[in-house]
């Protein structure tokens, strides 16, 4: 796991660095990278699935402990064992058609020896869902029972028809009890494609037009990064350097929040990883200063996703790989990072002004002296982490690296930084366990990205995305309304998917639909991903809302009421970004892009 | 039938649905003639056989599309020579850069050809329908190239899959961009790629050339494809109407082509209204680039293009060549 991505972070490097000195290159580079990833993305959904970590509805949370649990843990590792287990299959089968076409990566190995980790690991993933099923024999004995059940469908040739529905039914309620996302795509994918008479190897096929994408391997890249920055003194150095640079005005410390939380969520991407690192370090600040309970609580929640758009945060390359898999779509993520630095900086600034009101209201305790010195020093130890962002839009805004280049180059930089330079994490002691905790996020993001394609690819076949696009203009005909049906549709679903999951489901369906209205896609993707930062927030299931709750021991209810001001700011600022496309557009234009 | 296997042949009366994929551009004058055929083999076959298209490039680029038929989730395409090439590729022969210097050149080898071309891709599970060319392939940059030298110091896209294409452009001093084609317009965006060849129709279709606006005036090669089904699909109809239905297909072949050469001259008129810029090359810059893709010429034969093809087209090319000159040409 470590190696693969170490020569993952190397090879694009080499490619990077020996362009300018005489056009150096490794032969068969991208397609060494490519297999590199499809390694990372399988690895890692074993260690996702060892680790628990494979990405779930969050209504799963509801359940208490107790029988009720542990029955609904049965019932979502039985069918999550017997569709993984049917997904093992299917790629079998494609990479035993892969054999037919020969192809040779550079060094000579067959292609499909290498593709071999797919159907090993799903078999090794599906075994590890029965054996979760329970804690004793009987429940992993009905696990496999329903993995054979599952294999015994395959052979039924007549009335699978009436089949087709109840199983459906039993994977959308396995999803509900906390079956991991992708089973439940899978699953509808493999179900919908068996009533259809196509081989189910179908779904499979549809993992190799992801891994085809170019930007696809800044994923575990910049997920690897983010770990690294994430388990490293980081946090405290850029608390320490915004508490110097704002600590001195009213309302200060709230702003020092809403900044380090934004410059922290660019590293993490969003998924909670913020509020988990950082509450605990600054919500005693909030509290020593004046703030009342309820605003702090809502402070820490909402700026948990804060900076969602800024470079290098994940979300957005992911966005832009699902939304450019269609030929009539382009939506770079260099574009989208240029395009959401204004309306990123806008729903911090609306953040941190509301902050400031409370702060002069209450007439925060404390208050420091401002000093040039103290922000200096800070400045100068949280230097490294600061220069981050900005090393990287150098990079892809200047053209010398692809964002594949640009997201190995951050990644050896934050390994260098916090393990050469700062000391932070020990490389032999330390940076293996980050690096397999990386790898289970990043196993869990691409397995489901790639079982998503799969169902993609069904709805395509069935032509659902033409018919969803007759049907909304048929039925909206101004862009305006559009968008606000957009924003209302991303404010729930956002609430109830985690946002790898909200855009790897919604991006593909909603992109082409915004085409049909004139929305510029660069934009359109602004306004997706601004408008999950607010999804979030939104009771009773956003995941910032969960997180808190847990790290906090506040109950949910009691939540739902801080967060209201920051659910309507976020929401003017969203809106605001929505009908002005000026803000996103203008930098891409400036920069005649 | 079940999901382990493809469903068994269905009985001759039962419709037979050819999902039919193509990278061919929704709503192109190229889709409406796929469209009008679909609506011939609805009719011809009394509604026994309905065609399902996938246009514009949905269910993937051609590497895609041909994994997919094997695996029987898609029944039929329109493929580009490097669809075709990935089943059997002696079908590259027709595609060697700057062999043919006219129409007139490649459709006598393809005739010659066609008996064997097409008996390769029978024996690996295909039926060709009916064999069609997007027209000669130029040079779309997003600096002028007139000479070789100039395309070297660009990033020039090529399809992606094989690591022995991105070779031998990397011999001839290029640099190759493997990407999949539904990437290239981010890719033109981002400047990952700043050059590519495509014929001047799929250029204007595709709006490639908003971002690559310098259009080299030389035929580089002619984009070969082919409409291909499975055989097994193909069985699956009744054989007394097949060769019917291959008449039509063969007919859009044939209307397919006299668009993309009648069309040519008018793309690049009107992509020069939109900003493009034709760049001039001289018979020494032929030259030029015709010695370059010579250069490369050994490089192809055997790891791209079957010896065997390559030379025997290049025999039959050299027989068209010497009867040109000769009056007795029909
Ligand atoms: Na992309
Ligand atoms: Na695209």
């Amino acid at each position: 796991m470590v190696a693969a991505l170490a020569l993952a972070t190397l090879v694009p490097l080499v490619e990077m660095l020996g362009r300018p000195l005489g056009g150096f290159h490794i032969p068969g580079s991208a397609l060494f990278v490519q297999q590199l990833t499809l390694w990372l993305a399988f690895l890692g959904g074993v260690a996702a699935a060892r680790q628990g970590k494979h990405l779930t509805l969050s209504t799963a949370e509801l359940f208490a402990e107790g029988l009720a649990r542990r029955l609904a843990r049965l019932l979502a590792f039985s069918v999550a064992a017997a569709v993984v287990a049917v997904l093992a299959y299917a790629s079998a089968m494609l990479v035993a058609t892969n054999r037919l076409e020969g192809k040779v990566l550079p060094g000579g190995i067959p292609e499909w020896v290498s593709e071999l980790v797919m159907p090993l690991a799903l078999a090794a993933i599906a075994l590890r869902f029965a054996w979760g099923a329970g804690r004793g024999w009987r429940g992993r004995a009905a696990a496999l029972g329903a993995i054979g059940a599952a294999f015994g469908l395959g052979l039924l040739a007549t009335h699978a028809g009436a089949l087709v529905w109840p199983c459906a039914l039993l994977i959308v309620a396995a999803a509900l009890l906390g079956a991991p996302l992708f089973v439940a795509m899978g699953g509808l994918a493999l179900l919908l494609f068996f009533a259809d008479g196509t081989p189910v190897a179908a779904v499979s096929a549809e993992i190799y037009r992801l891994i085809a994408s170019p930007t696809l391997p800044a994923i575990p890249l910049l997920t690897a990064a983010g770990y690294v920055l994430a388990e490293s003194g980081a946090s405290s150095r850029l608390v320490r350097f915004f508490n110097a640079l704002f600590g001195w005005m009213p309302g200060g410390i709230a702003v020092m929040v809403a900044a380090v939380c934004a410059l922290f969520t660019t590293f993490t991407g969003g998924s909670g990883v913020t509020i988990i690192a950082l509450g605990g370090l600054v919500y005693p600040m909030l509290r020593k200063d004046g703030y009342p309970e309820g605003f702090s609580l809502g402070l820490v929640t909402a700026a948990g996703s804060l900076g969602l758009l800024f470079p290098p945060s994940l979300p957005v390359v992911l966005y832009s790989v699902v939304a450019s898999s269609s030929q009539k779509l382009s939506v770079p993520a260099e574009s989208l990072y240029l395009a959401g630095l204004l309306p990123g900086l806008l729903l911090v600034v609306l953040v941190a002004l509301y902050g400031i009101r409370i702060g002069k209201k209450i007439h925060a305790q404390g208050r420091q002296r401002f000093s040039w010195r103290e922000v200096g020093r800070a400045g100068w130890a949280a230097k490294w982490e600061l220069l981050l962002p900005v090393f990287v839009i150098v990079l892809f805004a200047s053209g010398v690296a692809s964002m594949v280049e640009t997201a190995a180059a951050a990644c050896a930089y934050a390994v260098v930084v916090e393990c050469l330079i700062t000391r932070d994490i020990s490389i032999r002691r330390q940076l293996p366990g980050v690096v397999l905790r990386a790898a289970a996020l990043m196993g869990a993001v691409l397995i489901m990205l790639s079982v998503a394609m799969g169902l993609t690819g069904y709805l395509v076949e069935a032509q659902i995305p033409e018919r969803l696009l007759a049907w909304v203009t048929l039925h909206i005909h101004s862009p305006i309304v559009f968008l606000l049906a957009l924003n209302g549709l991303l404010l729930v679903l956002g609430s109830v998917l985690e946002i790898y999951s909200a855009i790897i489901i919604l991006a593909p369906l909603i992109a082409p639909i915004g085409l049909a209205f004139g929305i510029d896609p660069v934009h359109l993707g602004v306004i997706f991903l601004a408008n999950l930062e607010l999804g979030f927030l939104f009771p009773p299931v956003g995941l910032n809302l969960f997180l808190s709750s847990s790290r906090f021991g506040i109950p949910l209810p009691r939540l739902y009421r801080h967060v209201v001001p920051f659910l309507l700011i976020l929401a003017l600022g969203v809106l605001l970004i929505t009908y002005i496309p000026a803000m996103s557009l203008g930098v891409l234009r400036l920069l005649g892009k | 039938g079940g999901w382990m296997a493809a469903p068994p042949a269905s009985a001759a009366a039962e419709q037979v649905v050819v999902k039919m994929a193509t990278l061919v551009p929704e709503g192109s004058s190229w889709h409406l003639i796929l469209q009008q055929t679909a609506e011939k083999w609805k009719t011809i076959s009394g509604g026994r056989v309905i065609v399902r298209l996938y246009p514009g490039g949905v269910a993937g680029d051609d590497a895609d599309v041909v994994r997919k038929m094997r695996l029987g989730t898609l029944n039929a395409a329109l493929l580009t020579a490097i669809g075709v090439g990935d089943i059997d590729s002696a079908v590259f022969a027709l595609g060697v850069p700057m062999m043919y210097s006219s129409y007139d050149e490649v459709d006598h080898v393809l005739d010659k050809m066609r008996p064997t071309l097409e008996a390769k891709l029978e024996a690996k599970g295909f039926i060709a329908l009916n064999w069609v060319d997007g027209g000669w392939t130029h040079f779309f940059a997003q600096k002028p190239v007139a000479v070789p030298d100039d395309l070297k110091a660009l990033k020039l896209y090529i399809s992606a899959g094989d690591s022995r294409t991105e070779e031998v452009y990397k011999g001839a001093g290029f640099h190759p961009v493997p990407l999949p084609a539904t990437e290239i317009s981010t890719a033109l965006q981002t400047g990952l790629v700043s050059a590519l060849q495509v014929p001047p129709q799929v250029a204007v279709i595709t709006q490639y050339y908003n971002h690559a606006k310098y259009m080299t005036d030389v035929n580089w090669l002619l984009l070969l494809g082919a409409t291909v089904i499975d055989k097994k699909t193909w069985e699956k109809i009744p054989a007394d109407i097949r060769p019917a239905l291959l008449e039509a297909a063969r007919d859009a072949g044939r209307r397919l082509r006299a668009e993309v050469r009648q069309g040519g001259d008018s793309a690049v008129e009107a992509m020069k209204k939109r900003g493009l810029t034709v760049v001039p090359v001289d018979a020494h810059g032929k030259e030029l680039w015709r010695r370059t893709a010579e250069s490369i010429y050994p490089r192809i034969r055997g790891p791209i293009v079957p010896a065997d093809a390559f030379d025997e087209a290049l025999r039959y090319r050299d027989e068209f060549r010497k009867r040109g000159v000769s009056p007795s040409r029909p």
